[in-house]
């Protein structure tokens, strides 16, 4: 259903670009078709390797890490994987849907999403260039913990 | 073979991927053929979704370019001005990197660095495209309470980092980082180009130049220098015009 309306507004979207002006849509069309081509080979790879480690693990262990009775270690967990891994997020949806139903926790999924998006190892250096050692840092700490406030709270809210 | 090797670096992730599903085949072909079928689902529910998306996202980066963005933010706006800043993450397109050239932008404009935090943060987890994403896969109730605290805790963010650092303490690192460039073309984006001659080459072509050979390093341009303090005149000159 919600494919569907991104669907219907997308086409609007596009359908008024075209009306304003057609060389700026077309130059749109060009960045998404680059896009497209960029990740969509990456993207399958990333897919592939998420589907072979969770064919790997048992759902069990899934439900035992994220989904555990003690609910502030599985949102650690899960905001630490999402800290160092680095997946796109429109993958990470998918993904998470599936960890849901294998068990895992909604505020365990919920930290994975915020860490994974907000605080990254992975562009660390990237930040540091722009803004220094001591801002990275202390942004990505704080990040961490407010991806934490974030699951619990979510958890006390959606159980 | 050369030809094989660049592929392969070039795409990473999906070699590794090929080879770990190949060995899996041989040690367990169960695990092989469990893994292929979710890849599937998988594949499936992403053909939906991604043309969609990379559509609406490049509409964003052609209509609404950064510098139209960087205009309506004002410095002294207090709330309003981190609720903006909350809006310019939300609408803008690209991962969080993308984020870093245009808030590091702000923030020599004079930006604090409570709203800078809140830039880059909104620009990471707010996106109006993923939160369709986000309702379609999770449900609308848990991309709702999610966003609904995360704004927030985020402008809440911006607050404390505002405390813990300053201002000067990000200028004076920035001055003292040596940054690499691989080209001259590299150097030439990062300079006014104003070709104003201040630093004794005859134009920024030519100072970049000498940034390469080591003549020079980048912070030698006098412009750069001024910049660098609390409102950079070279910007505001750009805009001007």
């Amino acid at each position: 259903m919600s494919t569907i309306i991104l669907i219907l507004i997308a086409g609007s979207l596009l359908g008024y670009s075209v009306f304003k002006s057609k060389e700026k849509t077309k130059e749109s069309l060009k960045i998404s078709r680059h896009l497209l081509a960029n990740t969509f080979v990456e993207v399958i790879g990333v897919l592939a390797l998420v589907g072979w480690v969770l064919a790997i693990l048992p759902p069990g262990l899934i439900k035992q890490w994220l989904g555990n009775s003690n609910h502030f270690l599985s949102i650690i967990l899960a905001a630490t994987v999402g800290t160092i891994t680095i997946i796109p997020a429109f993958i990470a949806f998918p993904l998470s849907k599936s960890l849901l139903h294998s068990g895992a926790s909604t505020a365990a999924i919920a930290a994975f999403i915020t860490t994974l998006t907000m605080v990254g190892f992975a562009t660390m250096p990237i930040e540091m260039r722009f803004f220094g050692k001591k801002f990275t840092l202390h942004r990505l700490w704080i990040s961490f913990l407010a991806a934490l406030v974030i699951a619990i709270l979510m958890g006390v809210i959606l159980g | 073979m050369k030809k094989l090797k660049t592929l392969i670096k070039d795409n990473k992730l999906t070699s590794l991927t090929i080879v770990v599903y190949t060995i899996t085949f041989f040690v367990d072909p169960q695990i092989f053929f469990r893994g292929l079928e979710m890849t599937k689902v998988f594949l499936i529910q992403m053909i939906e979704i991604i043309p969609p998306i990379f559509v609406i996202s490049s509409l964003i980066t052609v209509w609404v370019p950064p510098e139209v963005i960087a205009k309506g933010f004002g410095k002294n706006s207090g709330f309003k001005g981190k609720l903006l800043s909350v809006l310019i993450g939300g609408f803008s397109a690209g991962p969080i990197y993308a984020a870093f050239p245009l808030a590091q932008a702000l923030f020599y404009k004079g930006a604090s660095v409570a709203n800078t935090v809140i830039i880059i943060s909104s620009w990471a987890v707010i996106k109006v495209v993923m939160f369709m994403v986000e309702s379609s896969f999770l449900g609308l109730t848990f991309a709702l309470t999610r966003y609904a605290l995360t704004i927030p805790i985020i402008i809440t963010m911006g607050y404390i980092m505002g405390k813990l650092v300053s201002r000067e303490d990000v200028l004076r690192e920035l001055s003292n980082t040596k940054i690499t460039y691989k080209s001259e073309k590299d150097v030439l984006k990062e300079l006014p180009n104003m070709n104003c001659g201040a630093c004794g080459y005859k134009s920024c072509k030519d100072f970049a130049v000498g940034v390469m050979r080591g003549e020079v390093t980048i912070d030698d341009c006098v412009i750069r220098q001024r910049a660098k303090g609390r409102i950079s005149p070279l910007k505001e000159a750009h805009q001007e015009e």
